[in-house]
């Protein structure tokens, strides 16, 4: 029994010391992020043999990730928080667990709207929250806003995933921003009364079940649809190539955008390592990777999205302030728990 | 009884082990207690919100979960527990380790794989065009499907405690009222299942608290309960103390649970360390069509349990083998073994310490409290997680202002981990642990202190070779919901190391389920193993005695 445990001691020592020593003489990076895509393991490998910097990586939500973060104060590891919402940035801000990052690159490349006012975050890749219809059933001329989908046209229409979901609260924020809390909630009541089934599944489920005639209309984020029309899998490829895209909203506010985020951690102990990594992921090399393989729009003017967006055409952003998202957030939550948004 | 007599009853009966007791008690309770003072800090301001919009649902859908899960395990696990134990039938042998396997499959993994048999165009919708009956379609991602895929999952938990006990106990007492002229399935009802109700009842509570800390599979069906509600008034409403509000009234539920199940226990000692040496291979053989029948049953739940949403998971590894497969994944196949292995032996013996200290520990109202220590398992594993952080935290900057360590040398390390584990799933390792002591005589035990051994001597000579069977239960069960474990692995694991959990969680909230299809096989196949190895162990340990 004794020598058990004089083992595991020893065991647990080892592998407890494993990530001390490799730290002292390396220069790291310690990044918390929310992404996991493919394409961002590409990116890490890429930064690492250019730049000599090890890369720590934290995978977890955002939330969790901010938790953690304000938790660990002045002595938290993480040099960086990547998120894939304005939102949470906002979160992390108002927490003060962001500190503003000065860099004229940075400031050549991204335009102010898709930035932090005070410098604490930067987006990385723009993402839209269309409409995606049915092709077979619905012509794009019936489409307009998204506050026509409360219509009593598309009762029984309408998917879209739980309010849960980031998307749904920053999409509900960004229009309790630009028309009010009032209308806000009437248009969440709107949508719940014309959805075709009670929320469920991911944004590709919502595509698949246009694709098999549950409703027509599906709310869902650009990169989905690339990635459903790229994939191995052949209902998603059909379900893929059922639908088409809508822009929303184009003759009023524009269509709703995101971001996919970065900012630095306040008490970063390798701030310097974390401002070269975010020119790294802003330079067109970088930002080609995030619009080729994971089909968003690159915040780099000079970069071109994908073929596939591209042949979705240009369309008119909502320019509104991606700091609204994070303000009306909570807001948005509450709305949703009133209507009966599951 | 004046204070002074309680002070001197309390000043005789305290021994070292109830001080060693209370240690465990305290390291334990830690977290839970931390959770517990920031109670005072009072609710966020949507609290109000909660109870006028949503709580109700949290309730009312938790509460269904747990009424149909139990409903549906108690069928699935006692029927087939009885059966295997009691009855000779074709396949028999191999079907009595199969019934385990479903025990290895998570149950958010089996929610992906069922979603995907329902899908459009699923193996569900194929079989039934096959036979056609076209466009038929069971919706499946509703409270009905949750609770069908959580309980197939685990009720193996009941299955396991149930035949543990009908090999060891029940036979002489059937073998009676046989005598007595009583039909097999009659004295089912009257005599074993009256008898096993506290067998049944242990893995029950086990599966109850599962449920109630299942996250991963509930939202992603869509169904609010208590715990995605934590994690949405947490999260989406960004108020902890919300979240630890709604996380104490399921803590009262879970504690009423506890409660219960000590009540139905309370005049109940199935002590017969004696009768279970007696003859033991005496199996019913049925008339052939009933054994038939016997095997269908018991194939049913093997069927739903695992083959189905492992072909399914085979389905989707065919088409995303290719990606998904490289050496990064060998490596974390490894850490999750390691890390599983090394935390199922602390928390075995966490839960083999805090069991005996309790025996030797003389101060009653110990003996009842110490129950608290297993109540990890109620509380979600974010919350533990939490519960740990801070006060490792604390100890940490304590620690650097005193220059004794220059960086954490708890946050973000295997130590942190490996206690939140201990302290999550320390009723996993106790309840097998509990039970199988439960059947020693205690006689034995107190013969030999009566022959002058002491504490030590006795636990190594007397009780461990026959609690070796709960120990190793223990052991096996710990390592599996620690392979499974995902939402405390994700916030507490060390940055350099990664799980197979975490891998399978990171492509499905990737909306690629089909990518987590071969880390999910991979859990499975590496919880085969001991799944196995457990029955092999039930086996011989049966056909010792």
């Amino acid at each position: 029994m004794k020598r058990i445990i004089y083992l595991l001691l020893i065991a647990v020592s080892i592998i407890g010391c494993k990530s001390e020593n490799k730290e002292e003489s390396e220069k790291i990076l310690t990044v918390y992020t929310h992404r996991h895509y493919e394409s961002d393991q590409e990116l890490f490998k890429r930064f690492e043999k250019e730049s000599g910097i090890k890369l720590n990586i934290v995978n977890a939500s955002a939330d969790e990730l901010i938790q953690k973060m304000s938790l660990e104060g002045k002595q938290s590891p993480a040099d960086v928080l990547i998120t894939v919402d304005a939102g949470r940035l906002y979160r992390a801000k108002s927490q003060d667990l962001l500190q503003p990052i000065s860099s004229s690159l940075i400031d050549s490349i991204v335009p102010s709207y898709l930035k932090d006012e005070d410098g604490h975050w930067v987006g990385l890749t723009k993402r839209a929250r269309v409409i995606a219809y049915s092709k077979e059933n619905i012509d794009s001329t019936q489409l307009s806003t998204y506050e026509d989908l409360t219509s009593d046209k598309w009762k029984n229409e309408i998917l879209v995933r739980s309010s849960s979901n980031i998307y749904n609260q920053s999409l509900l924020a960004s229009i309790i921003a630009n028309k009010g809390q009032e209308n806000a909630e009437n248009w969440a009541q709107g949508i719940v009364n014309n959805m075709a089934r009670s929320p469920k599944g991911n944004d590709r489920d919502q595509v698949k079940a246009v694709a098999n005639g549950v409703g027509n209309l599906a709310i869902v984020n650009t990169y989905y649809i690339g990635k459903l029309l790229n994939s191995e899998d052949e209902d998603e490829l059909k379900a893929g190539n059922s639908v088409n895209i809508f822009f929303p909203n184009q003759e009023t506010t524009g269509t709703h955008i995101n971001v996919s985020g970065i900012g630095v951690a306040k008490y970063s102990p390798n701030k310097e390592n974390a401002i070269q990594f975010i020119e790294f992921l802003l330079k067109e090399e970088a930002q080609n990777i995030f619009a080729g393989s994971n089909y968003e729009y690159p915040v780099n003017p000079n970069v071109e999205p994908s073929d596939i967006l591209k042949q979705w055409g240009d369309f008119k952003e909502d320019k509104l302030s991606l700091n609204e998202l994070g303000r009306n957030n909570k807001e948005a939550v509450i709305i949703f728990d009133k209507v009966g948004w599951k | 009884m004046n204070i002074k007599d309680r002070f001197y009853k309390l000043k005789r009966d305290l021994n070292r082990w109830s001080l060693l007791l209370l240690l465990i008690l305290a390291v334990v309770a830690i977290p839970i207690l931390t959770i517990g003072l920031k109670l005072f800090d009072g609710p966020g301001e949507s609290w109000n919100h909660i109870v006028d919009y949503v709580l109700f649902d949290y309730l009312q859908n938790s509460f269904l979960l747990a009424i149909f899960c139990s409903i549906i395990v108690i069928v699935f696990g006692v029927t087939t527990a009885w059966l295997v134990s009691r009855f000779e039938f074709p396949f028999r042998k191999q079907l009595e380790w199969l019934l385990i396997l479903p025990l290895s499959v998570p149950a958010y993994i089996m929610a992906y794989a069922y979603a995907g048999v329902f899908g459009y165009s699923g193996v569900f919708s194929n079989f039934m065009e096959l036979v056609g009956v076209d466009s038929f379609r069971i919706e499946f991602m509703n409270i009905y499907g949750l609770s069908f895929v959580l309980s197939i999952s685990l009720f193996p938990y009941v299955y396991v405690s149930c035949r543990t006990f009908f090999l060891a106990q029940a036979t002489n007492l059937l073998e009676a009222s046989r005598m007595l002229g009583i039909s097999e399935f009659k004295s089912f009802f009257k005599l074993i299942f009256p008898l096993a109700r506290p067998a049944v009842i242990a893995g029950l509570v086990l599966v109850l608290m599962e449920v109630l800390n299942d996250y991963g599979a509930a939202s992603y069906y869509g169904v609010s309960t208590f715990t995605t509600g934590i994690f949405r008034s947490w999260f989406s409403l960004g108020e902890p103390e919300t979240a630890i509000y709604l996380s104490a009234i399921l803590l009262i539920i879970v504690f009423g649970l506890i409660l219960f199940e000590k009540w139905q226990r309370r005049n109940l000692n199935f002590t017969s360390a004696k009768s279970s040496k007696q003859n033991y291979n005496s199996r019913l053989k049925p008339k052939m069509s009933n054994q038939i029948w016997f095997s269908i049953i018991c194939f049913v739940p093997v069927f739903l349990g695992f083959i189905l949403p492992v072909v399914q998971l085979v389905i989707w590894v065919k088409q995303t083998l290719e990606k998904v497969w490289n050496v990064e994944f060998i490596s974390i196949t490894l850490e999750s073994f390691g890390i599983a292995f090394l935390t199922a032996s602390v928390t075995v013996l966490v839960a083999l310490l805090l069991l005996f200290f309790t025996k030797w520990n003389k101060i009653e109202l110990l003996k009842t409290t110490s129950k608290l220590g297993v109540l990890g398992y109620a509380i979600p594993g974010i919350i533990i997680a939490i519960g740990v952080l801070i006060p490792s935290l604390y100890l940490d900057k304590w620690l650097i202002e005193r220059n004794i360590t220059s960086k954490l040398i708890l946050n973000a390390t295997l130590i942190a981990l490996v206690y939140a584990y201990v302290v999550r799933f320390l009723a996993v390792a106790y309840q097998p642990l509990e039970s199988s002591s439960l059947k020693i005589d205690r006689s034995l035990s107190d013969s030999s202190k009566v022959l002058g051994k002491g504490n030590f001597r006795t636990f190594f000579k007397i009780e461990f070779p026959l609690i070796r069977t709960g120990l190793l239960s223990a052991f096996i069960l710990v390592f599996i919901d620690i392979l499974k474990e995902l939402p405390l692995t994700l916030i507490m694991k060390p940055y350099d190391v990664n799980t197979l959990a975490v891998k399978a969680f990171e492509y499905a909230s990737d909306e690629m389920v089909s990518s987590a299809a071969l880390p999910s096989l991979l859990i499975i196949l590496t919880a085969l193993i001991p799944a196995i190895f457990l029955n092999k162990l039930l086996l011989k340990n049966a056909s010792n005695t």
